[in-house]
This record gives structure tokens, sequence and C-alpha cells, in this order.
């Protein structure tokens, strides 16, 4: 079953276009991991699979959630994208934790506001969810008070805490220093092996290969060449691929 | 006690001790003044800055005005406008209703300039993170972004409130016996300006000291989660 499909997304910045028509199809528990270069449209890809940046043509579903672009921004249009949005966990490059609530708070904030539950039910979830990810001693700590890879981990159970049908993460490692780097991967592939439905953003290759189902290369607002990680990194098709594979090694 | 050369006093206690009971209570109503002010100042101040940041059309181009109008001319001059000029289209507002008017419309253009820099101080991203989980534009701002950028607006809030107490003397020249006005009333009297003037300053003083001191102890308390 396809969890997520995207047809022929489009989307310029002013008259520079940054995805041309870009067709995505991700099966239940599946784990696609997106590469390509700097300015390659795979960051604007994500975010326009939740309308962070709204795409100028194409068709995106997630689960049942259905979106055509092009529609007028009315009120009825706005609740389909919050729909969306409720069943996609999106992880930020640069986590964007609420920095006046504690750890426990943050994974809170979701549940409280968006299905109103409880205070009691959304504390009990988010402590399960902080446990889940190796926090469950900081869950009183303010974000400045814990480190990059403990904060990401945060910022993960707070994506999950909607309970959402698939994850995306936006380079969630880049920010990190590299001994802080593995503790987030190691939280997201015990997510895949739960059978989390996944789309990553990131330069981690050995990561990829470990964990991805499919590593898809993007390059010039385009899918390049796309495949097993096995295959794509040890046999490109594609010049793009062996380049920038080369480049990256 | 302080002498001068010849000997007499020049700063009589008695004079005060005399004089205390009218300046505080006078102090009374530049208190009132202040905080009646403050607050519809703070109501005119977010709305006008919500209006200039959601770029709500036709009232956008009004608060626009205001502000520019406001922060373009001198105080005074408005609480003239106010009091004098507006009895000419048939509006007559009693000195006080005079005074918070004034006080507040100008008090209320810097506070919105104060509000909307620090609802755009709050990093883009926190808006990201808040609607990727499906709250509304709404829900985010009251949520998220404006308890933040009330911290960072404390400073600011704190400066414009203490400008505003100072402000409040102004109207003494429309006669609402404030502790400026009072001040005079009993110099008026007792002809000792000198004595009068620096007692009427150290009300002041004292009165701005307390609110910095509580505006500093409300920005430690909201900036707890910055302490590592």
């Amino acid at each position: 079953m396809q969890v997520i499909e995207v047809k022929n997304l489009k989307k310029a910045f002013g008259d520079n276009p940054v995805l041309d028509g870009v067709d995505l199809s991700v099966n239940k528990s599946e784990v696609v991991v997106i590469m390509g270069p700097s300015g390659s449209g795979k960051s604007t890809f994500l975010r326009c699979l939740t309308y962070l940046e709204e795409p100028n043509a194409g068709i995106i579903r997630i689960g049942p959630h259905e979106l055509h672009t092009g529609g007028k921004l009315d009120r009825k249009r706005k609740k389909e994208i919050r729909e969306l949005r409720k069943k996609t966990g999106f992880v930020f490059q640069s986590f964007n934790l609420f920095p006046n609530k504690t750890a426990i708070e943050n994974v809170m904030e979701g549940p409280l506001t968006i299905y109103g539950v409880t205070p009691n039910e959304a504390k009990e979830l988010a402590e399960s969810l902080l446990v889940k990810v190796g926090l469950g001693d900081r869950c009183d700590h303010y974000p400045s008070q814990l480190s990059g890879g403990q904060q990401q981990r945060v910022a993960i159970a707070r994506a999950l805490s909607l309970n959402p049908t698939v994850m995306l993460y936006d380079e969630p490692t880049s920010a990190l220093d590299p001994e802080l780097v593995r503790e987030v991967l190691q939280v997201i592939k015990d997510l895949a092996e739960e059978g989390m439905t996944m789309v990553i953003v990131t330069h981690e290759m050995n990561f990829a290969r470990e964990v991805a189902d499919r590593v898809i290369f993007m390059d010039g607002g385009v899918i390049v060449e796309q495949g097993d990680p096995k295959e794509l990194f040890d046999n490109p098709k594609e010049e793009r691929t062996k380049r920038f594979l080369t480049m990256a090694e | 006690m302080i002498e001068s050369l010849e000997g007499s006093e020049v700063v009589d206690v008695t004079i005060i001790i005399d004089s205390l009971p009218s300046l505080l209570k006078a102090t009374i109503m530049t208190l009132f003044l202040s905080c009646i002010s403050v607050l519809i100042a703070l109501v005119i101040g977010f709305s006008t800055a919500l209006i200039r940041i959601l770029k709500i059309k036709v009232v956008y181009e009004i608060a626009s005005i205001y502000i520019s109008v406001i922060r373009g001319t001198p105080l005074l001059v408005q609480i003239f406008v106010i009091y004098y000029g507006l009895p000419q289209i048939g509006i007559s507002l009693d000195p006080i209703s005079s005074g918070v008017m004034a006080l507040s419309l100008n008090a209320g253009a810097y506070l919105s300039e104060s509000f909307r820099a620090s609802i755009l101080a709050v990093d883009r991203g926190q808006m990201e993170a808040a609607i990727s989980m499906g709250m509304t534009y709404g829900q985010a701002m009251r949520r998220i972004i404006l308890p933040q950028s009330l911290r960072i607006a404390i400073p600011t809030l704190s400066n414009s409130f203490i400008v505003l107490v100072k402000d409040t003397s102004l109207v003494s020249v429309i006669t609402v016996t404030e502790l400026l006005q009072m001040s005079s009333l009993i110099i008026a009297k007792t002809f000792e300006p000198l004595t009068i003037y620096l007692t009427a300053a150290a009300i002041y003083w004292i009165l701005i000291t307390f609110f910095t001191t509580l505006f500093d102890k409300f920005e430690k308390r909201s900036s707890k989660h910055l302490v590592r």
C-alpha cells in the first residue's frame, strides 16, 4: 500500500525553478533516503510535502489526505492542509524545539493543542515517547540544557506525539557535532525497525546503506536516479550520480 | 540638611514634611495616569502590531499613519491638540481624560513598534515547527510565538513604562493635579522651589526604581529556561 504519492510536483522561487516535476511513491514501512548536492531541491521537496512551502503544481497524497495545488487558500483548504500535517511528523535540521518549554512540555504541546487530550494523558504519552528516544531522565530539562543530539531526539519525540502516518526528516544530523550524529541516527533506525514510513534527506551514506530501502538521488530539481542503496552507491548508472558520489567520498 | 555658604537653610526639612501629604496624594494621580494609560497603550500597541504584521488591508494603512504621526510629533503638542483643539470640533474632554488619551495614544505607538519587533525577533523555525504539527496560525501565535516574544519585549516595555511615568508630568500643563502640578502649587505658597522640586524628583525616582526592579524580576523569571 502506498502511503505517500506525489505526482508532478513543481516549485519555483520567483523565476528560479527548484522542483521541476517530481514523482514519488512510498510504500508503507518503506524508508526512503533522498540525497543530492546542495541546491538540488531535496529540502524544498520535503517541505512541499507538508506545505511548509506551497508547491506551484502537482498532487500530494499522504495517507487518505490528498491535496491538489492551485486551490484558493480558503478555510476549507487550510483545514485540509492541517489534516495532512497532523499525519506527517516533520523533523528540522535546526530542531526548532520551543525554548521556553521543557522537553516534556515540547512533546505534550501537540497532543494538548491539536487533539485536545487532558494534561495527564499528554504527560503520560510524552513520557513514554521520551523514554523511547532514550531521554526518560531529561523530561524536565529545557532545550538549552540539552546537547544537540538530545535536542534532536526530543524533536523526534515531539513529531511522533501526534501519531503520524509518515515521518519526514530534513537533514536531521547536519547541525550536530560528529559524535552526536550516531545517537540520532539510532533513534531513526529503531523507528525503521518498528515499521515507520519515513523519508529522510541526509548526507549520511553509511546510514543510508544500512537503513534505507531505497535511495533517491536528486539534482537540478528532478529525481536523477533511484534504487536499492547498494545498487545505487556501488553501481550508479547516471553520470551526475557518479560525480556526486565521488565527490562525497 | 544642606546649608548654603551664608548659613541660611536652602533645603528645609519641615517644609518637606508639611508638603508630603499633598505630594503623595498627587503621586497617586501620577500613578493612576501611568497605570490606566499603560493598560490602554498595551491594547493599542499590541493590536496595531498584529495588524501590521498580518498586513490586514486598510487598517494596516491606518495603523501605520497613526504610528508615524504620534512618533513624529511632540507629546506636548498632542496634549494641546486633544485638550484645547478637540473642543472646537465638539469633542470636549475633561483634563484627566484628555491626559489619559494623549498618554495612551503616545505610548501605544511606541509599544506597537516594540511588540512588532519582538514578534519578528522570534525565530522563523518556531512558527514552522508549530504549524508543521497542524496548529492553526492563531494557535501557533498564542501558544508558541507570543509567549516568547513577550520575554523579548520586557526590556523595551520597561523602558516605555518609565518614559510614560515621567511623561505624566506633561499633563500638568492642562491643570491635572499630578505630582509636578502639585509641586508648583505648593511652591506658589511656600516659595521653596528647590526643596519641593527636589522632593518631587525623589518621588519620581523612587517610583521608577520600584517599577524597574519589578520588571527586572519579571524578566529573570521569564528567562529561567535560558539558564544552563
